[in-house]
């Protein structure tokens, strides 16, 4: 299974304006990730969290990746890591698990491989948006915040004209956010793939 | 005193309305999908299943509503009755000088006066608020107290959004019911003004 994990608020966003290094989730940002302060709960963001953290392969965007420190080259115990990207420099060698891959369809295939019986962690909006439009994302795990930010990056944006199709298969209340699982439903053109 | 409550369907992607949404066609292109909850429209928009129901009897037992200019000509003012005849204000710079129908109210004062008179007329009953653009200015001017989300599960990809502009400061919320059916998440929010 490849699953989105993402902290969006009720206006669809995931970090406030002007995110870069040094403030990676924008100005005030931070908000939407305040469920991760009951992380290590028993209650349903303990969950949500223990769940991510036991999945067997990363796949991240680029930007997100950079803002990251790169990890370090280690997200959660090794595991390997798939950055998209458009543009590798030559000689540019990821730390640790991670590699780039510049095909989505390639990406989702290695990430799967990876992961063995394990679900692929997807991280960040450039990806997401990749995976949805390749018909590769199978869930969206969605932390909705209970905050209007007003303006930052939004996790949707601009996916164009065809409809796609959620299903909503899980729902859990955690401290500060609601925990939404859908099954995202492929259009009917890519099914014939 | 009742509560100024917004309840709209939303996409999980933000938007109310598919592109191009005019008069003739409200919803814009493919915006329908985000009404499916409230049932089959020929028969008069009654939702099957008990969730979406309770949701939909709230609405029509609010005692006034207020509407954007933009949805109000749309939809010609529900030829002045949206339900039971109650009050239907409109916030507007002009009003028109032509007077639609039934219990229409135009208020060139403020969406404050605006929220305040719909207020009283609806004594201890809700406030509809019906519109994005409305809402919104709600929001601004703190008066919006609920806004009730139809969480559709659908990314539409393009339209109108719900939310948009509406500048860095934080607005929290407070999820106090929400309420599973098969074709949207009901989502209760109370909005907490700084």
């Amino acid at each position: 299974m490849i699953r989105l994990y993402m902290a969006m608020s009720l206006d669809g966003f995931i970090a406030g304006p002007d995110d870069r290094p040094g403030q990676e989730l924008g100005r005030d940002g931070a908000r939407v990730m305040n469920w991760g302060n009951y992380r290590m709960s028993d209650g349903p963001d303990g969950q949500v969290f223990r769940e991510a953290m036991a999945t067997g392969a990363v796949i991240s965007g680029r930007r997100t990746f950079e803002l990251a420190g790169r990890w370090q080259g280690d997200h959660h115990d090794g595991v390997p890591i798939f950055v998209l990207t458009h543009h590798v420099d030559d000689g540019d060698v990821p730390p640790g698990s991670a590699r780039f891959v510049t095909d989505v369809a390639d990406c989702a295939e290695l990430a799967r491989a990876g992961a063995g019986d394990r679900d692929v962690m997807v991280h960040g909006a450039g990806a997401a948006q990749a995976l949805l439009r390749g018909g590769v994302l199978d869930e969206m795990e969605i932390h909705l915040a209970p905050v209007l930010l007003g303006g930052g990056r939004r996790l949707f944006d601009a996916l164009g004209p065809d409809h796609i199709e959620l299903e909503l298969i899980r729902r859990l209340e955690g401290r500060d956010a609601t925990h939404l699982r859908y099954r995202v439903h492929r259009h009917p053109a890519q099914n014939e793939k | 005193m009742g509560s100024i409550v917004l309840y709209m369907s939303m996409s999980l992607d933000g938007f109310i309305a598919g592109p191009g949404d005019t008069k003739d066609n409200p919803f814009g292109t493919g915006g329908h999908r985000l009404h499916k909850w409230l049932g089959p429209s020929g028969e008069g928009f009654r939702p099957s299943d008990k969730p979406s129901r309770t949701i939909f009897e709230e609405v029509m037992s609010t005692g006034a509503v207020i509407t954007g200019r933009r949805t109000g000509d749309f939809v010609g003012y529900w030829d002045g009755d949206h339900h039971d005849g109650v009050p239907i204000f409109v916030p507007t710079h002009h009003a028109p000088e032509v007077t639609p129908p039934g219990d229409v109210r135009f208020v060139t004062d403020g969406i404050g006066t605006c929220a305040e008179q719909a207020r009283t007329a609806a004594g201890d009953r809700d406030v509809l608020v019906h519109g994005a653009y409305t809402a919104r200015e709600c929001l601004r001017a703190r008066v919006l107290d609920v806004m009730e989300i139809q969480l559709i599960p659908v990314l539409l990809g393009q339209g109108r959004l719900l939310f948009d502009g509406l500048g860095p400061d934080h607005i929290e919320l407070a999820l106090v019911r929400s309420l599973e059916s098969p074709n949207a998440l009901h989502l209760r929010y109370e909005v907490k003004y700084a």
